[in-house]
């Protein structure tokens, strides 16, 4: 904590960034929320354990950008992926952001708990990399943690044994319950469209109307626009006030590109996107 | 499932270059084909959007089929490419929300083929018939349908 | 005011007998999430320790879409086609006050300058059966909008859980002595002291600010600094305004409905949206998510009470349980640098 403050410090005196994007504690709690650093004293309140759930790679593409200085952000490994996705993407350049990596131990997926087997988020157990890599700084440690069920796995496996005609009835139950206040898209660090097609209306390709058929036509075309590109960090599925589980829909995409592609998105910042490239050996078994 | 009577209505999206070229083709040739299939003519293949798709099952269809030139045959170079790679996803999450493969069709059809153009709808359409009316869709698109009418 | 007792069982059988006579049924589902409609005595759940359910129960009076007519084109005529009359019995079963509440909160607005006959209908409907909370987290606020956890306002019929599953009824409205009437087997008739009301095991909300004293420096510091760190983390989802009992905006778009016609419907909006202020013109007078935010916090707080007297809140912290990025709305008003 004291060095990730120190470093912290340091950065915003030297003016090497402008702000720091980070965690603070929220007041009489042992929760932690987003805090913007901008100067030395609010640089003492950054903190970083196992209640900092959050991907802040998120507000790299909402903030406004510093006239001068880089963007410094605070990012464990998943985040780092995130940061390197948006790079990928040409969203941000490596030299506009100043990285402090943290060793991550997993994070707690409720914050009213302390971290264990059960209280771990769906993240940490696809984790593979709890040590960030290409980031500016690194600090903190990285201790071994337990890996918990694979519930989002487990649910995609049940789902995908259903017949068809069940699948669209669960995921017709699950849209009934969507409220379209778009917090799937805005907590999402690689939804970053100035115009998102959901608020295209020339024409209206997604009915803005919280009606299934429109919810429907919006997740799925969420879900799309993520595949191969979804670094799996469960934002959507944490922000969703109706409980939704995007993550099916997002994993499975997942799934796909490994099978289909062997690609991680965010592994790499030189690797072309994927559905944004192409090969002549893609699979053309299912076309006639 | 099979329904003799049921007629399923398939929204064809093909490319300007060779599928709706076949198309025609097929036509001039004096081909026939069933005539359930409505096509759509966009620019290339890489120019189908998903949401197309979930469109055209908004507006009623029983299933779709999506048609462009072979691979290395594309007029822009690399739009089937593209395309093909999106498609993979595509009938993947498609699938995973209940709209299974036997609704959704993918097909090389070049200029030339018109035979083939007319085996691959005739295909497609059996498929769907096959399959019976979207009932999810369907059901999802009543919440659309006009109220009894009463007069304002 | 006459008192009545049911228990558990009967208030399931009331269920049972309200699905008979085909009224809507609307309780909080099990897991927590929402209010939603049921038909079984089994799914019902009135829990005054339960959280409060994630989303609110305001989408049954106002719901997040609703058609307000739809139109036919036929041939260079076009023809308008009203939706199906609101005329549905309807009784949601336990409502905390923070969520009755609301009710009345809204009805101001939807009767203001124009008459909301859609809302007006749907409440006018409603058989509200409140019930005290026995819930407190560090999120809830509802004393400090000058309610408490056995407020009464908004309700019908109101319920307090008293010893071996047993509830205290309290008839509230006209409207609830009707109720209560029509299922005279599921309440026995009781004197005020013939059972005793189960005390709470968690203590109320402390009162976290004072709303006059908000009102006041709202009144003149629109432009003040605080707004910039207040909002600065905030990610424009509005899921805040979508949970939220009493948040009401809305937008009113047309959809097609078949090649030839379609309905002009009512959506859920809200004021965190950037699309919400963004002006033809391409100009947004709420440019940044900080001024989105003041406008939240200004509205709930300062506008609605210039306008309706009343507090645009009822303190179920909804709006803060739920925030992705942990801001909490009560905290935000307290720390106001008054």
């Amino acid at each position: 904590m004291e060095a990730l403050q120190k470093i912290a410090k340091e950065a915003l005196a030297s003016k090497e960034a402008a702000f720091i994007i980070g965690y603070a504690r929220v007041p009489g709690s042992q929760k932690t929320r987003p805090f913007i650093a901008r100067d030395e004293a609010e640089a003492g309140q950054l903190v970083f354990d196992e209640y900092c759930q959050n991907n802040l790679a998120v507000y790299l593409t909402r903030i406004a950008r510093p006239k001068e200085g880089k963007m410094g952000i605070v990012a464990k490994s998943c985040d780092v992926r995130a940061i390197v996705a948006l790079l990928q993407e040409n969203q941000i350049k490596r030299n506009e952001v100043y990285i402090i990596g943290v060793n991550c131990s997993g994070v707690v997926e409720d914050p009213a708990q302390p971290l264990s087997k059960e209280n771990l988020a769906g993240k940490c157990n696809m984790c593979q990399a709890p040590q960030p890599a290409g980031t500016d700084t690194v600090v903190g440690e990285a201790k071994p943690y337990e890996r918990a069920d694979d519930k989002v796995g487990k649910l995609l496996a049940q789902l995908d044994s259903l017949s068809p005609q069940e699948r669209f009835a669960f995921w017709e139950a699950e849209f009934e319950k969507c409220v379209k206040c778009y917090a799937c898209r805005q907590a999402c660090p690689l939804c970053y469209c100035e115009q998102c097609i959901a608020d295209k209306s020339q024409p209206r390709w997604i009915e803005s109307s919280a009606s299934v058929r429109g919810n429907f036509a919006w997740n799925m075309i969420r879900a799309f626009h993520l595949a191969g590109r979804c670094i799996g960090c469960g934002e959507c599925s944490r922000a969703c006030p109706a409980d939704i589980p995007l993550m099916l829909l997002n994993r499975k995409m997942g799934m796909i590109a490994m099978k289909e592609f062997n690609y991680r998105h965010g592994s790499n910042m030189d690797d072309p996107t994927l559905v944004g490239s192409y090969n002549n050996s893609d699979r053309n078994d299912f076309i006639m | 499932m099979a329904n003799e009577n049921f007629e399923p209505k398939i929204t064809c999206f093909v490319c300007n270059w060779c599928t709706y070229t076949g198309a025609d083709l097929a036509g001039t040739s004096r081909l026939k084909q069933q005539p359930n299939a409505r096509l759509i003519r966009v620019p290339c293949t890489g120019r189908i959007d998903p949401v197309f798709l979930i469109k055209a099952f908004e507006t009623g269809a029983d299933g779709v089929l999506v048609s462009g030139c072979h691979p290395a045959d594309c007029h822009y170079n690399t739009g089937n490419y593209h395309a093909r790679r999106r498609w993979i996803f595509f009938r993947e999450l498609l699938n995973t929300v209940g709209i299974p493969e036997s609704r959704v069709h993918f097909s090389w059809v070049s200029a030339s083929e018109g035979k083939k153009w007319v085996d691959v709808v005739n295909g497609v359409i059996d498929k769907v018939r096959q399959e019976g009316p979207f009932e999810g869709y369907k059901k999802i698109n009543n919440e659309f349908a006009l109220p009894e009418e009463v007069e304002v | 005011m006459n008192y009545y007792i049911t228990t558990d069982e009967k208030l399931r059988e009331l269920v049972r007998t309200l699905a008979e006579q085909k009224w809507n049924i609307i309780s909080a589902d099990k897991q927590g999430t929402r209010f939603m409609y049921i038909n079984d005595g089994k799914d019902l759940t009135v829990d005054a320790k339960a959280r409060p359910t994630k989303v609110s129960a305001k989408q049954f009076v106002f719901p997040k879409s609703e058609p307000l007519f739809f139109f036919k084109k036929e041939h260079d005529d076009l023809k308008l086609i009203d939706p199906q009359a609101v005329q549905q019995k309807t009784v949601l079963f336990g409502a905390k006050p923070c969520d009755a509440a609301g009710l009345p909160i809204m009805e101001k607005l939807f009767n203001w300058d124009y008459k909301d006959e859609f809302f007006n209908k749907r409440v006018e409907n409603t058989v509200v059966i409140g019930m005290a909370c026995d819930y407190t987290d560090e999120y809830c606020f509802c004393t400090s909008v000058g309610l408490a956890p056995d407020s009464e306002k908004g309700s019908d019929v109101f319920l307090v859980p008293g010893a071996d599953n047993h509830y205290v009824v309290k008839e509230v409205t006209p409207k609830g002595a009707a109720f209560i009437a029509e299922f005279k087997a599921i309440f026995s008739e009781a004197a005020q002291g013939d059972i005793k009301a189960v005390s709470r095991t968690q203590p109320a909300p402390e009162k976290k600010f004072n709303v006059d004293e908000v009102k006041n420096w709202l009144d003149g510091h629109f432009e003040s600094e605080y707004w910039s760190k207040a909002g600065e983390t905030c990610l424009g989802c509005a899921q805040c305004a979508f949970v939220c009992p009493v948040c009401h905006c809305f937008d009113i778009v047309d959809e097609n409905c078949a090649a030839d016609c379609g309905r002009r419907v009512k959506n859920w909006d809200a004021c965190q949206f950037g699309l919400f202020t963004k002006h033809a013109s391409g100009h947004n007078p709420r440019e940044t998510q900080p001024d989105r935010y003041r406008q939240r916090v200004s509205h709930k707080f300062k506008y609605y009470q210039d306008k309706f007297g009343e507090t645009l809140c009822t303190g179920c912290g909804r709006c803060s349980r739920n925030c992705a990025v942990g801001i909490d709305i009560a905290e935000i008003v307290a720390n106001i640098p008054m």
